[in-house]
């Protein structure tokens, strides 16, 4: 039978791109560049973090402000206490896993123009989320750093989670896939713990920090609660560039620095 | 200042979700309480592949075209467009020179709009509109009022495309896109316009022993593990979460009559069902 479809050239010609082998193959091919090799991603909490207001925030922001003077930052942040609440509204309503996606995204974004305002006199500034990815490396050789919504554009199209109705790819998530596919330094998450704990350091005062540990270690351990979106564990067992980030107690301002450095300050999750 | 614990909020479940964390399986099992609200429970989503039907031109797509407006009527429809050929050509391009899956994604975007608006002005007579995602919250009226509107189907994931878990494509492509429009909208049904009758056991282009299968679950799919399946992957994995679209139809858009009896709701094609 002719092929009645009209190709151009090329090796993926008259593929199906869900074959096995012909996915298999693509591996092979150049491997990814980097963008932003010196660039690192920071996540700042939304509700360890930020809605804790000045006595968390302000210490932060003078540790931001020195450690701008030598590192390109990528800012991402949380929503905090008012997507947890709009989740709420938006559960009892019956609204489906896209449109609390959706809604959320606004949280994150009031948070990112927060600490852009903070950090305006450093040229550090909230960029809105449709121009953020393209003008990205633009921006980042303009300025010291520049801060976006950590959510990743999913809205709508958000995927329904395995179990409930909450996003699964939220803040962490999406700040984690900035630096993936951009190629950055590192990625360090700021939050109000020290890292990752053998169970929920909030409920058990005897928990244990755990310092270093792969995906799947961390997954065999079926600790209950992780103090970062637990998709970020599939996000990083299939990275290319990216293959650990790592968890530091932003009440402690002076690791943000130390953790920049390449110090081993808090947990560092990694994908081996 | 005061941490939220004391705010006065409408439900437990909402002070849970403020006081507790977002990976505690127990609070995230209470998060599926009530039923889930279906957007827009009448209209149709259908996804016209790329490769499939758009990329044989008018042979292909004006009968096509002619059987939407004949279903106008009758029917709500929302038409999301595939990449085909030219994203095979700028994923190749673009894998040779070591672009990211993020980037893969933004080009295989620009492909499948190229093909929505080129359908876009076979339907503009009609009053169809095309929208991109900024504008999905003019549906609704553009549902009322004109009974279908074009996307692309690319979701808009750009940089933020996951890797896949082999090779480099990225995972989330037109089949997603629209899968999760229909999902999310609680749509009428989701219908894969192809250029084959369905799901069969082999890629029938290649083998001819392929046998066709006419209604499957997605566990026994995945069961199967074919090497190559009539939708993405991704899509059969989404179907297991799904709250509201619990199956999809694929079709062979070549053959009169396909379309119209599949959102008639006969049994044309493969059905694939998440139960």
């Amino acid at each position: 039978m002719p092929d009645e479809r009209h190709h151009v050239s090329s090796f993926l010609m008259r593929e199906s791109l869900v074959d096995k082998d012909v996915m298999a193959s693509t591996d092979s091919r150049t491997p990814p560049v980097r963008m932003l090799p010196d660039a690192h991603v920071v996540k700042l909490g939304g509700r360890s973090i930020m809605d804790r207001g000045r006595s968390a925030v302000l210490p932060l922001v003078d540790a931001l402000g020195d450690v701008l003077t030598r590192h390109k930052l990528i800012l991402g942040t949380g929503g905090g206490v008012r997507s947890r609440h709009v989740f709420s509204i938006g559960l009892d309503l019956g609204l489906p896993t896209g449109v609390l996606a959706q809604v959320a995204i606004a949280d994150a974004l009031g948070n990112a123009h927060i600490l852009g305002t903070l950090l305006a006199p450093l040229g550090v500034v909230a960029i809105p989320p449709e121009l953020f990815g393209h003008l990205l490396p633009l921006f980042l050789r303009g300025a010291p750093g520049v801060i976006f919504n950590g959510d990743p554009p999913y809205s709508l199209w958000e995927h329904p989670p395995g179990i409930g109705r909450i996003p699964p790819h939220r803040t962490d998530a999406g700040s984690y896939l900035v630096a993936e596919c951009f190629g950055c330094k590192s990625v360090i998450l700021v939050k109000d713990v020290d890292g990752v704990y053998d169970a929920d350091p909030k409920e058990n005062p005897g928990a244990s920090l755990i310092r270093d540990v792969g995906v799947a270690e961390l997954r065999n351990r079926r600790v209950r609660t992780l103090p970062f979106d637990e998709v970020l564990l599939d996000l990083l067992e299939r990275s290319r560039l990216v293959r650990s980030v790592q968890v530091i107690n932003g009440l402690k301002p002076e690791l943000l620095g130390a953790a920049l450095a390449g110090e081993h300050v808090g947990t560092i999750v990694h994908a081996d | 200042m005061k941490h939220a614990m004391d705010t006065e909020l409408l439900t437990a479940l909402g002070s849970a979700l403020v006081q507790g964390s977002l990976t505690d399986p127990e609070l995230l099992r209470q998060t599926d309480g009530g039923p889930v609200e279906r957007i827009l429970p009448e209209v149709n989503v259908v996804k016209i592949g790329g490769q499939s039907i758009i990329d044989r031109g008018r042979k292909a797509v004006f009968p096509l075209i002619d059987e939407v407006v004949r279903n106008l009527p009758r029917h709500q429809m929302l038409l999301g467009t595939g990449a085909g050929t030219r994203a095979r050509h700028a994923y190749s391009v673009g894998l040779d020179l070591g672009m990211p899956t993020g980037v893969l994604s933004v080009l295989g975007t620009f492909v499948s709009m190229q093909n929505a608006r080129m359908l876009h002005y076979l339907l503009a007579r009609h009053g169809v509109p095309f929208i991109e995602p900024a504008q999905f919250a003019q549906l609704p009226l553009y549902l009322a009022e004109r009974r279908a509107a074009i996307f692309f189907a690319m979701p808009p994931y750009t940089f933020w495309q996951q890797n896949p878990a082999v090779g480099r494509i990225p995972p989330h492509r037109t089949d997603t896109g629209a899968y999760l429009v229909s999902e999310v909208f609680g749509a009428r049904s989701m219908i894969f316009v192809k250029d084959e009758d369905g799901l069969y056991t082999a890629d029938p282009k290649k083998d001819r022993d392929a046998k066709w299968i006419p209604k499957i679950t997605v566990a026994e799919l995945l069961a199967m593990d074919l090497q190559d399946v009539v939708v993405e992957r991704a899509v059969l994995e989404l179907m297991r979460n799904a709250r509201l679209q619990r199956s999809i139809r694929v079709i062979n858009g070549l053959v009169p009559g396909n379309l119209t009896r599949a959102l008639e709701g006969e049994d044309v094609g493969t059905l694939i069902s998440a139960d």
